[in-house]
């Protein structure tokens, strides 16, 4: 038949956006650091020395000292375990929470659905920082409570944005062609909702990762998250506090740190938008 | 529109009900002996035993819930344990401190980051525009707390021109000294939220430019700048009301912060405080306060969106 | 025509090789390669294309509004004897006016239509507020919006379509321009308002004396409204000349290639149309070289050299213009032979629906608390009853026409009978067994449907063969090497290439995709197909390819289809019989032939006559009109057209639901009418 159409030249290849490498380079060393950081630390993090109390930068020590002689250095690079696990623990936390809840909430049509998305309203009616400092109030703090915490400060946010997601996809074509086949609900979850949900939700957990180390070091400065001798960078600011004027490295190491994090995670999630969001895709 | 604005305040009021449920259950359903809790594990047998006769912790779960919720109902807030005093006035006394902070820091918010994400827009792509681009991701990643600690090291510390913490009330040191303990403060709390707002008008307004009424009212031969005032701006704000609602709730997070910080005597480090002595009272009471200023300021945001929107102020009654 | 007073004695708008171009992440798209028109005063162009042709860049290159991306060229641009370019920031508004295709996107929704209105006549006509809400309201009353205060302060949610796009023409209008551009005005329109606003133009064109630049992909339109016609083709005029012989005899083969895929009305069936193969050329590297020869059927070596735009020999004195080298030439596209149909349409039913219906809620339970009277309570819910008692039969290996305006509950229909939605009454009958609510698999393999948006119907994230494999391993149709060999049948029998296996749908143009659809619901070898609007998002030269693709299928497989589409031309070209649906019910139903020539149900009728047709610009006559549009109000319990019907007997109508009539068995009308009166009616498409 000659009136049967062959495939034109329609590839392509985008590069990727430069946020994402950036962002991707910047995140992955500290991660990379944070991994490494016992074998590569000058000195023990938590070994005081009083006769190098309070010493500023120096090539012996890059970041200076504290008022118990420890290594600012080494202190700021055993502490980044800690941003990271809180802004990936909690934020991994939400997802697991919020994800089912919210696929249930879009599925079902019933009082389930009904009720979840009540319990939704009435969370995200509660400022983040509340409900973190509630949980942390009635228990003795400690930096898992701070993770579970600040993961369910988020469950109520995340399902709202997977409930909005699977209702745009529920209402596509293909999903009801799967239907018209008589496809199984479970099916159709898997092979038709979450591989086309995955992009937002991406996005939506860097944004999130920003947040709940946000708040995660906030409640730790607060004296409700990682205790002494910790060396999370959100504690270490706030025993800097009475050495500001004296000793300012102390505190400034490891909020440098934190700030530089934080851009990274940020650039990453705006280049991780840029290559998933439809609506910034060229398409064809 | 009286009826939109009668069925928000009764979602509102479901919110708060539902709130004091999840307040008093997590204070008393939590494991955890509540008055070891507020004693400490080394109290004596009798002590625990006067505390809970006193906080009536003996008493089934219902009555005590309805104890408590009768008495908010009534105005009635309790009693801090540490300072053995009603809870209401020393709260009030919090709110009003915290409320300047707030109220300050939001007018700011709205004005300068409105400002600045409309001029980012119009001139979008332009030298200004990427400089604010760029300052908006500093801004944002930086956290409050570090925030006051620069600003204490470079204001304080350095140069000398504000005083680090601390508050004077204007009856003691006049405006300028009551002022100058606010600058830093407001400054923390309004950095963060300046460049979120501002980074939302600008993607809102820069999509409104592209929308096909604003190429309508050109092609009417309407002037640029009347296009931006008259055409543009109105519907590019609404999502800007929704964005400054949900940016009270960071803002409460900030001033939690930074009246801890500063030592300004608010309703954050109220808070702060009844969690360090386990002042439960105190802390449930002072949660509901702040929950119920966060509620009142999306409701307000609400109906403002209400305002601004014709498809809600007017219904679809056709003409 | 031409006012011997006004200052220039040259053409109102005169365009001599305007280009365009966009700057693109693959380089510079030429939108626009030197296009020339003129439109005299009073004239009236019609501006043809399909999407991709560059037909709106002119628009936005004539206001001087194309934006920061774009590069605007020409060698002349005169408006009124002045420079277009220079002047283009004082003349629009004033003395160019405009309308957009979507109304609902070109008024700001949180302004007054009123005070749109009044806003250029305040800025460039100096009035005062009272003078211009006055003039406003005079305005809203020649476009015909009757109650013209009341619109005036309305927000333009709470017009209807029709409404708006009345308001903007107002607005175009309140400076009195010399010129309106009009791109696409109708196209977000059903037919039966398209026909209202097309009047409306027709008749202030001839009122103001207004010249007039038409921009639609739609031929019909553009022969009614237009006296010269200019075809756009990739960015080039490929034909241009009066409209009458260029619709008549197209002498460029892309023209007459438009014609030939064009499904038309008053043709019925005409066997199969002419596809255009193949799709637009790339606008970043365009062809020096005639840009539409790889789709052309006559083409020949010489055509690579660049075409001029010229007089096809012997036609130098009408001022005709083509640009192709056989321009002069008989060129007949060849047109697809017709297979013979395996199963006629008067075979057994297949699918039997009996009083289907399926109403829905308005809103959630907390919008219903109301405060009206003082006391908080309950309102009851606000319902939509979709589809209201509708009965319909589809036979083996027929096509079922479902014609219907927007929001005529005609999808959900298709999806009733899919059992795709639950209904809340009637039956469902297929093959003879009645169909739950859950049907099995049964069912499901053999009652399919096709989508009508391509870019929602596949999963961005398969393969074109895992997409058409899936349904073949799920019916046990094929299993492993059998399936993938299964796939390429299926692929070839919708004309593509095995080679597609491996691509996404982002990576196939919108007609491809639409194939990739068709040979997923045939994958199971299905007896029944459900088309809702399966064509409606394709161009004209595409949509004929797919039409003529389920053409043969069901002649050659025997697939009985209900075919859905607000298209009439394209029902009246693809189906057996046609049911007419109007506000959730079938008004009329019957062999597509009995539909399509009198007696008519009065819905029927106006949706008939409201139809451009190309070519018929003497029916005009006979045209009927309807008030209003679907969204005004009505009773309940009577006849479901009666608010609007032109035919209205008396409250009978309204209160006493209308007996069938049975003219010829198997063609029924619901209508109160006395049958004679319905046999009288004239021909809505034209003479037949």
């Amino acid at each position: 038949m000659s009136s049967i159409a062959a495939p034109g030249e329609r590839g392509r290849s985008r590069a990727l956006p430069s946020s994402l490498v950036w962002g991707g380079i910047v995140v992955g060393a500290i991660a990379l650091l944070a991994i490494i950081g016992p074998w590569i630390a000058p000195y023990d993090p938590d070994a005081f020395s009083v006769r190098v109390r309070l010493q500023p930068p120096s090539a012996a020590h890059w970041f200076g000292t504290d008022e118990f002689g420890r290594d600012v250095f080494s202190r700021v690079l055993a502490g980044a375990h800690y941003s990271l696990g809180m802004g990936f623990g909690a934020t991994a936390l939400s997802l697991v929470l919020g994800i089912p809840l919210g696929l249930i909430a879009a599925f079902d049509r019933g009082w389930l659905s009904e009720a979840i998305m009540r319990a939704v309203d009435v969370l995200i009616s509660v400022p983040p920082i509340l409900l973190g400092l509630l949980v942390l109030a009635v228990t003795e703090p400690a930096l898992w409570k701070t993770i579970v915490a600040v993961g369910l400060v988020y469950v109520p946010i995340m399902t709202r944005i997977v409930r909005a997601v699977g209702l745009g996809l529920l209402a596509e074509d293909f999903v009801q062609a799967a239907r018209a086949r008589g496809e199984s609900a479970a099916w159709i979850l898997a092979a038709e909702i979450l591989p086309n949900a995955w992009p937002p939700i991406i996005v939506e957990t860097a944004l999130r990762i920003t947040f709940a180390i946000l708040l995660g070091s906030a409640l730790s400065f607060l004296g409700l998250g990682a205790q002494p001798p910790a060396s999370e960078w959100g504690l270490m600011i706030a025993e800097s506090r009475p050495f500001i004027e004296q000793a300012p490295w102390i505190g400034l190491a490891p909020g440098l740190c934190l700030c530089v994090l934080l851009i990274a995670i940020n650039l990453l999630g705006e280049g991780l938008r840029e290559l998933l969001d439809p609506r910034l895709r060229g398409r064809g | 529109m009286a009826s939109y604005i009668a069925r928000r305040l009764l979602a509102v009021l479901g919110v708060l009900w539902a709130m004091t449920l999840l307040i008093f259950g997590i204070v008393h359903l939590l494991p955890g002996n509540v008055a070891y809790m507020i004693l400490g594990e080394y109290a004596t047998a009798e002590a625990v035993a006067t505390l809970e006769a006193r906080l009536g912790l003996n008493d089934p779960l219902w009555l005590q819930y309805w104890r408590w919720f009768s008495g908010l109902l009534g105005g009635d807030f309790g009693r801090s344990l540490v300072m053995d005093r009603p809870a209401g006035p020393l709260i009030a006394d919090a709110l009003a401190h915290s409320a300047i902070l707030a109220g300050i820091s939001i007018v700011l918010v709205a004005i300068i980051g409105i400002a600045l994400g409309i001029h980012s827009a119009v001139h979008k792509g332009t030298l200004s525009d990427r400089v604010l681009t760029l300052a908006q991701y500093f801004f944002i990643a930086v956290p409050e707390f570090f925030w006051c600690i620069l600003l204490i090291l470079l204001f304080a510390a350095w140069l000398g021109w504000l005083p680090a913490t601390g508050y004077t009330p204007i009856g003691e040191g006049g405006v300028l000294r009551w002022a100058t303990h606010l600058i830093l403060p407001v400054f923390t709390l309004v950095s963060g939220l300046i460049a979120h707002v501002s980074r939302l008008t600008r993607s809102s307004m820069i999509e409104t430019l592209e929308s096909g009424y604003v190429l309508a009212a050109r092609a009417r031969g309407v002037p640029e700048g009347r296009v931006l005032r008259r055409h543009a701006l109105p519907n590019a704000l609404l999502p800007t009301v929704t964005v400054l609602a949900v940016d009270v709730g960071i803002l409460i997070g900030g001033i939690v912060v930074v009246e801890t910080v500063f030592a300004y005597p608010g309703l954050g480090r109220l808070l702060i405080f009844a969690i360090e002595n386990h002042d439960l009272p105190l802390l449930m009471a002072g949660m509901m306060v702040v929950t119920t200023v966060y509620a009142v300021a999306n409701l307000v945001a609400d109906i403002l969106y209400a305002f601004l929107n014709p498809r809600i102020r007017y219904g679809r009654a056709a003409a | 025509m031409a006012d011997p007073g006004q200052a220039g004695k040259g053409p109102l708008l005169d365009l001599r090789g305007l280009s365009v171009s966009y700057a693109t992440g693959r380089g510079q798209l030429a939108a626009l390669q030197a296009i020339s028109l003129a439109i005299p005063r009073g004239g009236a162009m019609g501006l043809v294309g399909e999407s991709g042709s560059g037909k709106s860049s002119v628009v936005l290159a004539i206001l001087g509004l194309l934006g920061e991306g774009a590069t605007v060229a020409a060698d002349a641009a005169r408006f009124d004897g002045e420079d277009l370019f220079a002047n283009a920031a004082s003349l629009r508004g004033r003395r160019i006016g405009v309308v957009f295709q979507d109304p609902s996107a070109a008024l700001n929704p949180a302004l007054t239509i009123g005070s749109q209105i009044a806003e250029p006549l305040v800025l460039h006509k100096g009035m005062s507020q009272s003078e211009a809400d006055a003039r406003t309201i005079a305005l809203l009353a020649e476009v015909g919006l009757p109650r013209a205060e009341t619109v005036a302060r309305a927000y333009p949610h709470q017009l209807s379509g029709g409404m708006k796009q009345r308001a903007v023409i107002a607005g175009a209008l309140a400076c009195e321009p010399d010129l309106l551009l009009l791109d696409e005005p109708t196209t977000a329109l059903d037919v039966t308002v398209e026909a209202q606003i097309l009047d409306l133009l027709e008749g202030l064109r001839a009122r103001r004396g207004l010249s007039l630049l038409l921009v639609s992909h739609n031929l019909g339109i553009v022969d009614r409204l237009c006296d010269d016609l200019t075809v756009l083709y990739a960015g080039r005029v490929v034909e241009q000349g009066a409209a009458t012989t260029l619709l008549d005899i197209p002498a460029h083969p892309y023209t007459r290639g438009l014609m030939g895929a064009l499904p038309r009305a008053d043709k019925g069936r005409i066997g199969r149309l002419v596809p255009i193969p193949g799709g637009l050329p790339d606008l970043t590297k365009p062809d020096p070289g005639c840009n539409f020869r790889t789709r052309c059927a006559f083409v020949e070596p010489p055509c690579s050299a660049p075409q001029a735009l010229v007089s096809p020999p012997g036609e130098e004195a009408t001022g005709r213009l083509a640009r192709c080298r056989r321009a002069g030439e008989e060129l007949a596209w060849p047109v697809p032979p017709l297979p013979e149909r395996t199963v006629r349409g008067e075979g057994e039913t297949l699918l039997e629906a009996n009083a289907l219906s399926r109403s829905f809620a308005l809103g959630g339970w907390l919008g219903r608390v109301s405060f009206a009277g003082g006391r908080p309570h309950l309102a009851p819910q606000a319902v939509v009853r979709a589809v209201d008692g509708v009965s319909l039969v589809v036979r083996k290996g027929e096509v079922l026409g479902l014609v219907g305006e927007s929001g005529c509950g005609k999808t959900t229909l298709g999806r009733l009978v899919l059992r795709l939605i639950e209904s809340d009454g009637g039956t469902l009958r297929f093959a003879g067994e009645t169909v739950p609510q859950r049907p099995g698999a049964g069912f499901r393999r053999r009652a399919q449907i096709v989508f009508q948006n391509p870019d929602s119907s596949l999963n961005p994230r398969k393969t074109v063969a895992e997409i058409i494999r899936r349904p073949v391993t799920l019916f046990g149709i094929a299993r492993g090497a059998a399936a993938d060999e299964e796939v390429d049948r299926l692929l070839t029998l919708v004309r593509l290439s095995p080679a597609y296996r491996g691509r996404y749908p982002h990576q196939l143009s919108g007609g491809e995709k639409q194939r990739i659809g068709i040979a997923r619901a045939l994958a199971s070898q299905p007896d029944f197909l459900v088309c809702d609007e399966a064509v409606s998002a394709l161009d004209v030269s595409v949509q004929a390819a797919v039409l003529n693709l389920l053409d043969d299928l069901r002649d050659r497989l025997g697939v009985a289809y209900l075919f859905i589409s607000h298209d009439i031309g394209v029902i009246a070209h693809v189906a057996d019989r046609i049911a007419v649906m109007y506000r959730g019910g079938v008004v009329e139903e019957g062999p597509a032939a009995a539909i399509l020539s009198p007696p008519y149900h009065p819905y029927t009728e106006a949706l008939l006559s409201a139809v451009p047709l190309v070519g018929a610009r003497g029916r005009a006559a006979s045209r009927i009109r309807l008030a209003g549009d679907v969204s005004s109000p009505s009773g309940a319990g009577g006849c479901r057209f009666a608010h609007r019907c032109p035919r209205r007997i008396g409250p009978v109508c309204d209160e006493v639901a209308p007996p069938v009539i049975e003219p010829v068995p198997g063609h029924r009308i619901a209508c109160h009418l006395p049958p004679e009166t319905l046999a009288a009616m004239p021909p809505a498409l034209g003479a037949a």
